[in-house]
């Protein structure tokens, strides 16, 4: 139903609905998937409609589960498998990134491996190993796709997306969007494709999955002050749709990547390199967790990830303090 | 009396909820104890259970509508004739629980 109201787990778990039921070569492998819907309900109903074959509770054997997958999609099925938490995709990575991603190329192009590994990231109090972002580490890896929706529409699109591509896709969900709330229009979401969430003059800030909330409420803030900031929601880290924020960055004259994971190698850093690849000098500040692990203390988690009023507090000095920003000049 | 049926204070992460399902239309009575009306939060199912007896009189937020903690979901009364307010800012809460499915 086009532009109803639905939950973030439900855009996830309509697009697989309707991709298993048009394809039966489409089927969900993961802990807690089968009857249980999954731990944030995102297969719910998967179960019911399809069945314990096609929706496969599996033990917790992330490199298992993944390399399962890849020969499932390298013989012609196309499977998603679900890795709970994004930290224990790591335990995954042989598979996925020595295999999955390269298929086609060790195979010129005979062989792919239409794979979509489905992960949550992001803190909501899990301390250590349960809260990591480590999408910038898969953003290097030629052969795959990485995506990140922040919306219930965008959860579902994407998912369509990354259920027709024909190479492996990490989908990244997060934790804090499941309870979100939103209209979908039921419409595809291209891969590769950012987005203006809020339009403004002065400075560009970039963010994906539960970030760009914060920066909305962050540039809710400013505008009270007179500083008004264009909301770019990058959605799709690899590709990255490079050319719409070059774009907005040429109008607003400035850039604040914004992210929940390290920033070291991040994702900021890597849109500020190919930003500045695009249109020469330019103003620039990254904003992203502290060099630290995320606490299961719930004020050191606080501390380490960024907030609407850390994210405020550090664009406006950007802003104010930076010659050469339009900002300044005008 | 008329009393008032508010949506409950949920989790603290629970943001909009779904109005799931009445257990009944506007004139039916409720015996405490019964089941009123069923929300759907982000992942869990929460059940609203009269703590009086009650006729339902109106029916504020409907199954598919969205309403958040602390809403008017409906109306309800302890005789089926009685006047409805204009104004339900100073009508009671009815006694009620919810338990998550």
């Amino acid at each position: 139903m086009p532009n109803e109201k639905i939950f973030y787990r439900e855009g996830i778990a309509r697009a697989l609905h309707e991709a298993m039921a048009a394809d039966e070569r489409v089927f969900v492998m993961g802990q807690d998937v089968g009857a249980f819907g999954g731990a944030y309900r995102e297969f719910d109903g998967l179960h019911a409609a399809f069945g314990p074959e096609r929706v496969r509770d599996m033990p917790v054997a992330e490199a298992a589960m993944v390399g399962i997958g890849l020969g499932a999609a390298a013989a012609g099925m196309r499977p998603v498998v679900s890795v709970t938490y994004m930290d224990f995709l790591m335990l995954a990575l042989d598979p996925l990134v020595n295999y999955g991603a390269k298929l086609r190329f060790k195979t010129a192009g005979k062989l792919t491996a239409p794979l979509v590994v489905i992960t949550t990231a992001g803190a909501k109090g899990q301390g250590v190993a349960h809260s990591q972002c480590i999408e910038a580490w898969l953003m290097g890896v030629p052969g795959l796709k990485v995506v990140a929706p922040a919306t219930p529409d965008d959860a579902y699109g994407l998912m369509r997306a990354a259920l027709a591509a024909d190479g492996p896709v990490v989908y990244v969900a997060h934790k804090k969007l499941f309870p979100m709330a939103g209209a979908c229009g039921a419409g595809d979401v291209p891969m590769g494709a950012a987005n203006i969430i809020r339009a403004g003059r002065d400075v560009t800030i970039t963010a994906h999955s539960y970030m760009t909330r914060i920066a909305l409420a962050a540039a809710d803030n400013l505008s009270v002050e007179g500083i008004s900031c264009e909301i770019v929601d990058i959605r799709s880290l690899r590709p990255l749709d490079v050319g719409l924020v070059a774009a907005s960055v040429a109008r607003t004259g400035a850039l604040v990547t914004l992210e929940e994971g390290q920033l070291a190698c991040g994702v900021g850093g890597e849109i500020a390199a190919r930003v500045r690849e695009a249109l020469g000098p330019l103003p620039v500040q990254r904003i992203g967790a502290r060099a630290a692990p995320v606490s299961s203390n719930p004020v050191l988690e606080r501390a380490c990830i960024p907030d609407a009023a850390r994210v405020a507090a550090e664009t406006r000095r950007f802003i104010l303090n930076d010659a050469t920003s339009r900002w300044r000049a005008g | 009396m008329i009393y008032k049926l508010d949506v409950p204070e949920l989790s603290e992460d629970a943001g909009e909820v779904r109005v799931l399902e009445w257990h009944g239309e506007v004139g039916d009575a409720f015996e405490a104890g019964a089941m009123i009306v069923e929300l759907e939060t982000h992942k869990a199912i929460v059940e609203i259970r009269a703590g009086q007896p009650a006729v339902l009189r109106k029916i504020a937020v409907g199954a598919g509508e969205w309403c958040v903690s602390g809403a008017p979901l409906g109306l309800c009364s302890d005789s089926a004739d009685e006047e409805l307010p204009a104004d339900e800012a100073g009508v009671g809460a009815l006694l009620a629980r919810f338990e998550i499915a």
